[in-house]
């Protein structure tokens, strides 16, 4: 491939993406393009409501092709990210071939057959037609015990049921792993993975985007939601609001009928904070005064 | 277009191109020699004159965490503009030579680092008060003893266990579906039961030792106690602090025992000045804990409790260390002191935070208080 039509197809994806509702600056598309590319694992970190998940969401939109997700949690194990056999069909099939006139052996090839074989997210992702998007999500959730077996099939794209034998992948999936950064992953992770970090969005983006998600908002109202939030990301807060907040309260300004920020509503911007401020110390980080000062900035 | 330009461009372009990763290995980045070969296919994938593109690309290749994202413009701008790059690269030398190793890339962002690089010159005063001090880091004096009671801590600290369960030989519930897929080999009759049990998963330990000046008596007991520690437990992460947080992990756990105090000496700055407990636990929370603190994750705070600095931010941040860490355990050495009581400011604003307040002065108080720590990690 030559520079040019690299160049015409970073646009090209970056349109695409645009499509299915998803705003990438240039550094974003570049990166899926040269995962698309090259095949490999996609690490995405950044803080939680940047819009890590929704990459994995635009990027099977955009290649229309099926989203598998695996969301990481503390315990899992690998019975309920890969396969599991279905234990109770199995029971009830051994009772009925009790009177069969089949060979032992025969039965019990019968009994691990695909057939009561449980398809969890990862057996699901690599033996399909068409390749998927592969979504794990806050991989920093699960143990390093699951990273390592995670690391073992995104090596070699195949797995092994004891039972059955080792299944190949039919085709490889779109790998897309995002973490919140809560536990220090492998390196050996991050080796095999591209990795991109998502920040918050500047003020141009956040715009595009409020208007792009929230089509009933008016022009001069975007420009003041997002100039308020930004700012609001500047004070010392434990959780800064993500884009979904900035959303949900674009939605509740909306709702209330509240045509413009700015310092004489103030009253009234405090009633909606609920959807941008998530914790009670924060809340307190932003009395009358201070949401008055930013409101009259917007 | 790399096929386009005349030839000798093209080696030298890919020479320049294969230089970078190691350039970026001597910047701290965990990328090898090896790594040169990806970075020539993505070059010839995306163009070496389309420079925007080619940075985010090998951005992505080469970034492994969010510091090395953060740092990456910087040094793709000083490798591929020639006029900076000799002495970008000899500044980072020296900056991996001042904190050395993994520690210089958890302590902050180029500002930082130049900061560092411009006053290193004034703290020889500091250095020279450390000097003497430092000696007693290899001290011989009890340190068998310490060696010995840390390898009994680390041991019993193995044997604690967490809420996970997992598949084990004897245990106290069963397993229901290893049990039934037993069963199958003998006709569904579930002769060999399987079951669960605890899994053991020991804390892992982050110590936080103060070593200003109103601790100058124990700090450096508390300093042996963590090298002596981190001998027997390959992941516990040091910090120290006074007025600021450093991390001093690769240092202090340095095989060797005297190339760990020269690097220690090196960042002896403000060593034994006042304290600021609060506003290191802050800078703590905001540089280290994301990579460093996690559920499994206990905190050992190692300090008198004698802040100058503001009671509120000591509080706000223990609660935000709290929010993140399994445990936080303070050690105290003035605690077994008689009549002592936590009146002071400092450990009045810290009390609702901890997990346990424990003193540990020496061997004999620490011996005695390693059961209800234990108690209070599990």
């Amino acid at each position: 491939m030559t520079a040019t039509t690299h160049a015409l197809e970073l646009g090209a994806l970056q349109d695409e993406l645009a499509d299915a509702g998803y705003i990438a600056e240039p550094a974003l598309a570049a990166v899926l393009l040269l995962m698309l590319d090259l095949g490999r694992p996609l690490l995405i970190e950044g803080d939680a409501g940047v819009g890590k998940t929704e990459v994995a969401k635009a990027l099977a939109a955009v290649r229309s092709a099926r989203l598998i997700r695996l969301q990481c949690y503390e315990g899992l194990d690998a019975h309920a990210a890969m396969y599991e056999w279905n234990y109770q069909r199995q029971l009830l099939a051994i009772q009925l071939l009790e009177h069969d006139e089949r060979g032992v052996a025969e039965k019990e090839d019968d009994l691990f057959s695909e057939r009561y074989l449980l398809r969890r997210p990862l057996l699901e992702a690599i033996t399909r037609d068409e390749p998927p998007v592969l979504l794990i999500d806050e991989i920093d959730r699960a143990d390093e015990a699951f990273e390592a077996y995670l690391l073992e099939l995104l090596s070699d794209f195949q797995l092994s049921i004891p039972e059955l034998g080792t299944v190949q992948a039919t085709t490889r999936p779109l790998v897309v792993i995002t973490s919140n950064g809560t536990r220090e992953l492998s390196d050996a992770l991050r080796r095999r993975c591209l990795y991109h970090y998502i920040d918050y969005p500047d003020h141009a983006k956040e715009l595009a985007i409020v208007r792009l998600k929230a089509p009933g908002v008016a022009a001069e109202l975007a420009q003041q939601i997002v100039a308020f939030v930004q700012s609001v990301r500047r004070i010392e807060l434990q959780k800064r609001p993500g884009i979904a907040e900035t959303l949900d309260w674009a939605a509740a300004l909306l709702r209330l009928g509240i045509s413009t920020v700015d310092a004489q509503g103030a009253e009234r911007i405090l009633e909606t904070l609920g959807a941008l401020i998530k914790t009670r110390d924060d809340r307190a980080a932003l009395p009358r005064e201070v949401v008055a000062r930013l409101a009259a900035a917007c | 277009m790399l096929s386009l330009v005349a030839p000798e461009f093209e080696s030298r372009a890919a020479a320049r191109l294969t230089g970078f990763a190691g350039f970026l290995h001597a910047n701290g980045y965990a990328v090898g020699g090896a790594d040169a070969v990806p970075v020539l296919d993505v070059a010839a994938r995306v163009g070496v004159l389309d420079a925007p593109t080619l940075r985010w690309s090998l951005r992505a290749l080469l970034c492994g965490r969010a510091d090395e994202w953060q740092r990456f413009d910087e040094l793709f701008d000083a490798w591929f503009a020639p006029p900076n790059r000799w002495q970008r690269a000899e500044r980072s030398e020296l900056e991996r030579g001042v904190v050395g190793g993994e520690g210089a890339a958890g302590i902050g962002g180029a500002g930082d680092d130049d900061a560092g690089a411009v006053s290193r010159p004034q703290a020889s005063r500091e250095e020279r008060l450390g000097s003497t001090d430092f000696r007693a880091l290899a001290g011989r004096e009890h340190a068998i003893e310490i060696e010995a009671l840390m390898r009994q801590f680390a041991r019993r600290l193995k044997r604690l266990r967490q809420r996970r369960e997992t598949r084990a030989r004897h245990g106290r519930t069963l397993d229901l579906p290893t049990t039934i897929r037993r069963s199958v080999g003998s006709g569904g009759v579930p002769l060999h039961l399987a079951w669960r049990d605890r899994r053991r998963v020991r804390p892992r330990l982050v110590l936080l030792i103060d070593v200003s000046r109103s601790m100058a008596d124990y700090s450096f007991f508390y300093l042996r106690l963590a090298r002596a520690l981190g001998a027997e437990l390959g992941d516990v992460e040091s910090f120290i602090f006074h007025t600021r947080m450093t991390a001093v992990s690769a240092a202090l756990h340095d095989v060797d025992p005297w190339r760990a105090q020269e690097r220690l000496h090196l960042i002896a700055q403000g060593w034994a000045g006042g304290t600021r407990i609060g506003e290191s636990l802050a800078q703590f929370n905001r540089e280290h804990a994301a990579r460093s603190v996690h559920r499994r994750t206990a905190v050992i705070i190692m300090s008198d409790g004698y802040d100058t600095g503001d009671p509120t931010v000591l509080s706000g941040a223990l609660a935000g260390l709290r929010r993140r860490a399994r445990r936080i355990v303070w050690l105290n050495p003035l605690c077994n002191r008689p009549g002592y009581a936590p009146i002071s400011q400092g450990m009045q604003a810290a009390l609702p935070h901890l997990d346990l307040l424990a003193p540990g002065a020496d061997l004999a108080s620490l011996r005695a208080v390693l059961p209800a720590v234990l108690d209070a990690l599990g």
